[in-house]
C-alpha cells in the first residue's frame, strides 16, 4: 500500500509539470495582455512596457516558467495584478464562502441522490420508475439559469422566506440564512441527474448473482438494497463523488453572481476578465492537485470498500 | 413493508428540511431585520454592479473605487454639488488656486488645520494635512512601481517631474525627496505647479479623485497592500471592506465638516435648498455598500426596501409608461426617479491607416460618411438602450464645457443618401447585392467586437445597416485587452468604443482625435492636419467663446473626414426612496452622500 501511494505521489510530478506547461501557453496564447487592461484609458507604449516589465512578463519564457514551479513549490503565488492582494488571502478569503454552499449541497445531494435511486430501483421497470425518471429527464432539461430566476424571484422576493441576495460574517448566519436558497436551487438542479447515473449503477448491481442468492436465502428487499446493492454499487459513486471534489475549489459562479456570494467562482470569473495571472495560476494548480489527490483517495476507497481490488 | 415507510421518508424529507430550513431563515431573518441597538440611525445602502480594486487613488482607474476613494480623500478642489454646468469650487483649498505666467502656474493655498483619520503611521499623533502632502502625492502618480493608470493626465506637464521618473529608470529608486522644480510646497500651506507649457484644465485635474492627498507615512508603512488602508482626510472612513461583496463606510470623527450651502442653479434645485440649506455635513452616518453584479438580484433587493437607490435597466418599462411618466404603483411609494444624461460618448472609429476604410482620398471620405449614414442610432436606442440615451451630436457630449445644443451635425440617419454617395464614388454592387471598391476589389468591413450578448444585439445591428447600402461586414469576437492592443498599433479597421468625462471639457474629448495622441487614446489614428491645428490653438485658450468655436470648427472637420460613427450619450435613472434627502445627480462626482440626509420619518 505504501509502495502504491508513493508511486503515485511520484507520477503526480510530471502530471503537474504538464499542467504548468499548458496553462503557461494557454495564458500567454489566448490570456491577452494584461499591461493593456492595468494601463487605463490612455497608456503610452513606454507606460504599458513599465507594466510589463513591472509585472515580470517582459522576462524571457524559461524565466517565468520557473519561477511558476516555484511558486508551486513554495505555495506562495505572489499578489493579484489587479488589486495587489496577496493570493493566498485571495484563496483564504473566497474559499470559505464557496464551501459553505457547496459541502451542505454536495453532502445533502449525494445523500438524496443514493436514497432516491435505491428506492426507484426497488420499483425499477414500473409506472413509479417511468415518472420518476421523465420527471428526472424534464428537469435536467431546464437551465440552471432559469432556476435561480425562478426561484429567487418566488422564494426570496415573493414569499420572502429567504433574501434576494447578500452574505454575512458567521458561519452560522450565512448558513442558514443566506446559504439556505442556493443549496435548495442546486439539490434541485443536481438530483436529477444523480439520479439518473446512481439508479443505473444500482439496477446493474441488482441483475447481479448474488442478489439472485441473497433473495433465494430468504433476506429482506430492505437489506439486500441497503446493505448488498449500496455496497458494490458505491465504488462507481465513491469515483463520482470524488471526481466532484476538486469543483469545490472552483465555486459555483452563476449561484454566486446572483447571490452576491463573495466564493472563489467570482474570483474566478473576474481573474479570467482581468488577465489576472497569479489567481488563475493559483486556482488551476490548487484544482490540479486536488483532482491528483482525489483520485487517489478514491482509490484508496475502492480498496477499503471492495477487498477484492488490488492496488498495483 | 419497511422498504415502504422508507420511500415515504425519503420522498418527504428534502421538502421537510426546506421547510425547515425556509422557517429557520425566516426566523434568522426576523431575527436580523431588528436594528441592532449600536448602529447608526442614519444609512444610506446602495449596490455597487461590479466589484471594485481597492482604495489608493492613484493605483484605481475603475468607476466603483474611485466613487468609495472620493469620500475617504480629499483633493485641492471639488465641485459645486448644485451648479450646472459644472462648475468647480475649493476642497481643501482655500480658494481656487491663483493662475499666473500666462496659466502655466498654479499656486493653491490649503486649509490648515485639516486633519488625517488617526492611524498607527502616525505613532499616536494628530497628522495634519500640508502642502507637502500633495507633493508626495502628485509625485506617486508618476512612480513607475505605482503603475498608476492616471499618469497621462499630468505626463509631460509638470516642469522636472518627468526627468524624476526618467532618472528611476536608470538608477532603479524613485526619490520622492528629490526636489522637482515644477512642484514645491513653498511653505506648509501654499503648493505651487509650475507646468511647461499653459494648461487652463489643470484645475480639473487638481479635483481628479486619483490626485487626492495620500499620506507618506501610510503608503510606506503597508507598502504593496495600501489598496486595503485607505487613510484620508475625507469625510468617510472605511470601516467594513469584505472584496468584491460588501464595502462599509463610516463618517470620520476627525472631519471638520461642513454646511450645506448651495445655490439654485436649475428649477429643481429649489426644494433641495428648502430642504437642506444650513445642515451641517456629513449627516449619513453609515454607507452600506453591497457589490451586486446581475441586474435582476438588485432589482429586487431594492423592491424589496433592502436598498436605498437603484438603477432602472432593463427594468424600464416596469417603472415608466409609454410617455415616460412613473406608474402609479411606485409614485404611491414615494420612490423618486432622477434622470440625468451622463458626461459620456459613445462611438466607432475607423481606422485612417487601414487600407480598406483609411486615408483621405475622396471615395475613403465618401464610403466612411456613406457607413456613418446608413448606420441607425435611433434604433440602437429604441432596442438596445431601451429609450435611455440620447444621440450625440458632436464628440462632446451634453454637460460637458463646449458641447452646443444649436450644432446641426452634417452626417444624419439617411441610408437612401449614403447608397448615392456610394454609387457616385464607384462602389458598384456585384449580382450578389454586395459592392466593391472603386477598383473593384473587394469591399469587407472587418469589425473588432466582443463575445458579450449586449455585441451581438450591436452586431445584428450594423449588419442589418450595412445590408442596406451593399456593404458586407464581418465581425471579429476578441478580448478587451487583445482589441484595445491592436487599436493602439492601428491593427483594427472598426471598433466601438466609450469614453466618459475624467473633467466637464470639451478637451477631454477631442484629445481623443488628435493626431499626435494615437498610440495613445487616439485609437482612430486619425492624423488630420486641420484637425490638430484647431486643437492646438484650443488647448492655448481658457474657457470662452473663442474655444467654444474651435470646439465647433473641430467637430465639423472630424464629421467631413468621416472620423468616427458618432454613437449616444446614455440617461441614467436613478431611483431613490422617499426618505432619502438632497440628492442630484452630479456629472462628474458620485460620492455625493455628504451632501444627503435622511428622514427618519418616512424611513422604514
Amino acid at each position: 500500500m505504501t509502495a502504491y501511494i508513493v508511486r503515485r505521489l511520484l507520477q503526480m510530478i510530471p502530471t503537474m509539470l504538464g499542467v504548468v506547461l499548458l496553462l503557461f501557453v494557454l495564458f500567454n496564447w489566448v490570456g491577452g495582455d494584461p499591461a493593456y487592461i492595468l494601463a487605463g484609458k490612455i497608456s503610452s507604449e513606454a507606460q504599458i512596457a513599465n507594466i510589463r516589465h513591472q509585472l515580470g512578463v517582459d522576462r524571457p519564457a524559461y524565466v517565468q516558467i520557473g519561477i511558476f514551479l516555484k511558486q508551486i513549490v513554495t505555495a506562495d503565488f505572489g499578489a493579484s495584478w489587479s488589486t495587489n492582494e496577496p493570493v493566498s488571502d485571495i484563496l483564504k478569503t473566497r474559499l470559505g464562502p464557496s464551501l459553505t454552499v457547496l459541502v451542505p449541497l454536495l453532502v445533502l445531494g449525494t445523500l438524496l441522490a443514493i436514497a432516491l435511486s435505491l428506492v426507484v430501483a426497488r420499483f425499477r421497470r414500473t409506472l413509479t420508475d417511468r415518472m420518476v425518471m421523465v420527471a428526472c429527464t424534464v428537469g435536467m432539461s431546464i437551465s440552471i439559469l432559469v432556476y435561480i430566476i425562478v426561484f429567487q424571484y418566488v422564494f426570496a422576493f415573493r414569499l420572502g422566506w429567504f433574501p434576494v441576495q447578500g452574505w454575512g460574517d458567521s458561519l452560522w448566519t450565512n448558513l442558514a440564512t443566506y446559504a439556505a436558497l442556493p443549496i435548495l436551487i442546486g439539490l434541485c438542479v443536481g438530483l436529477a441527474p444523480d439520479l439518473r447515473l446512481f439508479r443505473s449503477f444500482m439496477l446493474d448491481e441488482i441483475e447481479q448473482d448474488y442478489v439472485r442468492t441473497a433473495r433465494a436465502k430468504g433476506l429482506s428487499e430492505t437489506r439486500i438494497l441497503w446493505v448488498h446493492v449500496l455496497r458494490n454499487a458505491s465504488i462507481p459513486i465513491v469515483t463520482y463523488v470524488m471526481a466532484a471534489l476538486p469543483g469545490l475549489l472552483v465555486g459555483a459562479f452563476l449561484i454566486e453572481r446572483f447571490f452576491s456570494i463573495p466564493g472563489i467562482g467570482r474570483e474566478v470569473l473576474l481573474a479570467v476578465e482581468r488577465s489576472d495571472f497569479p489567481v488563475i495560476k493559483a486556482i488551476t494548480v490548487y484544482v490540479a492537485v486536488a483532482t491528483m489527490f482525489a483520485n487517489l483517495a478514491a482509490d484508496l476507497i475502492y480498496k477499503a470498500v471492495d477487498p477484492r481490488v488490488e492496488l498495483k | 413493508m419497511r422498504l415502504v415507510r422508507l420511500t415515504g421518508s425519503a420522498v418527504w424529507y428534502p421538502v421537510l428540511w426546506a421547510i425547515l430550513w425556509g422557517a429557520l431563515s425566516c426566523f434568522s431573518n426576523a431575527a436580523l431585520s431588528q436594528p441592532a441597538k449600536t448602529e447608526p440611525r442614519k444609512t444610506i445602502r446602495l449596490a455597487f454592479p461590479a466589484a471594485e480594486t481597492g482604495f489608493d487613488p492613484p493605483r484605481v482607474s475603475d468607476y466603483y473605487s474611485n466613487t468609495v476613494n472620493e469620500a475617504i480623500f480629499e483633493r485641492l478642489l471639488t465641485y459645486d454639488y448644485l451648479a450646472r454646468p459644472a462648475r468647480l469650487a475649493p476642497m481643501t483649498a482655500e480658494t481656487l488656486p491663483e493662475v499666473t505666467d500666462g496659466g502655466k502656474t498654479y499656486t493653491f493655498k490649503i486649509r490648515s488645520g485639516i486633519q488625517f483619520h488617526p492611524e498607527p503611521a502616525f505613532g499616536g499623533k494628530p497628522r495634519e494635512l500640508t502642502a507637502a502632502d500633495y507633493v508626495y502625492s502628485f509625485k506617486r502618480i508618476l512612480d513607475p512601481k505605482v503603475r498608476s493608470p492616471w499618469a497621462f493626465m499630468i505626463e509631460g506637464k509638470i516642469i522636472g517631474l518627468d526627468a524624476l521618473a526618467a532618472t528611476e529608470k536608470q538608477t532603479g529608486k524613485y526619490d520622492y525627496d528629490t526636489d522637482v522644480e515644477g512642484l514645491r510646497a513653498l511653505d506648509r500651506y501654499t503648493l505651487q505647479i509650475r507646468l511647461l507649457e499653459p494648461d487652463y484644465n489643470f484645475n480639473y485635474i487638481a479635483a481628479h479623485t486619483p490626485f487626492s492627498a495620500v499620506a507618506r507615512e501610510v503608503v510606506e508603512k503597508y507598502g504593496n497592500d495600501t489598496m486595503a488602508h485607505p487613510v484620508g482626510t475625507g469625510p468617510y472612513v472605511l470601516k467594513q471592506w469584505t472584496r468584491g461583496a460588501r464595502i462599509v463606510l463610516e463618517k470620520n470623527p476627525e472631519y471638520r465638516g461642513m454646511a450645506w450651502d448651495f445655490a439654485v442653479s436649475e428649477d429643481v434645485d429649489a426644494e433641495l435648498v428648502r430642504i437642506m440649506q444650513g445642515k451641517r455635513l456629513p449627516l449619513i452616518d453609515r454607507v452600506e455598500i453591497s457589490i451586486i453584479e446581475e441586474e435582476q438580484s438588485s432589482w429586487l433587493a431594492f423592491k424589496r426596501n433592502e436598498l436605498d437607490f437603484s438603477g432602472v435597466g432593463s427594468f424600464r418599462s416596469e417603472v415608466f409608461d409609454e410617455k415616460g411618466e412613473m406608474r402609479p404603483a411606485w409614485r404611491e411609494q414615494g420612490v423618486k426617479a432622477i434622470r440625468a444624461i451622463d458626461p459620456e460618448l459613445t462611438y466607432t472609429f475607423f481606422n485612417f491607416r487601414d487600407p480598406t476604410v483609411g486615408g483621405f482620398e475622396k471615395e475613403k471620405l465618401a464610403l466612411r460618411r456613406a457607413i456613418i449614414m446608413a448606420y441607425n442610432r435611433e434604433e440602437e436606442i429604441e432596442v438596445i438602450r431601451k429609450g435611455q440615451a440620447v444621440l450625440a451630436t458632436m464628440p462632446i457630449p451634453v454637460g460637458v464645457v463646449g458641447h452646443d445644443p444649436r450644432y446641426k451635425p452634417l452626417n444624419t440617419y439617411n441610408p437612401a443618401l449614403a447608397n448615392k454617395l456610394l454609387d457616385s464614388f464607384g462602389f458598384k454592387r456585384g449580382k450578389n447585392g454586395f459592392r466593391t471598391m472603386p477598383d473593384g476589389s473587394p469591399l469587407l468591413l472587418k469589425y473588432a467586437t466582443g463575445t458579450t450578448s449586449l455585441d451581438r444585439q450591436f452586431n445584428e445591428l450594423w449588419k442589418k445597416a450595412m445590408d442596406v447600402i451593399g456593404v458586407r461586414i464581418e465581425f471579429q469576437p476578441g478580448k478587451f485587452s487583445d482589441n484595445l492592443k491592436a487599436a493602439k498599433a492601428c491593427q483594427l479597421q472598426m471598433w466601438g468604443s466609450a469614453w466618459i468625462a475624467d473633467y466637464p471639457d470639451g478637451d477631454n474629448f477631442v484629445q481623443l482625435l488628435y493626431g499626435p495622441n494615437t498610440g495613445q487614446s487616439n485609437n482612430g489614428c486619425y492624423e488630420s492636419k486641420a484637425f490638430d491645428a484647431l486643437y492646438e490653438a484650443s488647448r492655448k485658450l481658457p474657457d470662452s467663446p473663442e474655444r467654444n468655436h474651435l470646439f465647433l470648427e473641430m467637430t465639423r472637420q472630424m464629421e467631413v473626414d468621416g472620423a468616427w460613427v458618432l454613437g449616444v450619450s446614455r440617461e441614467r435613472n436613478t431611483l431613490i426612496r422617499p426618505w432619502v434627502l438632497g440628492y442630484k445627480k452630479h456629472p462628474v462626482m458620485n460620492a455625493t452622500w455628504i451632501y444627503l440626509d435622511i428622514d427618519p420619518a418616512k424611513a422604514p
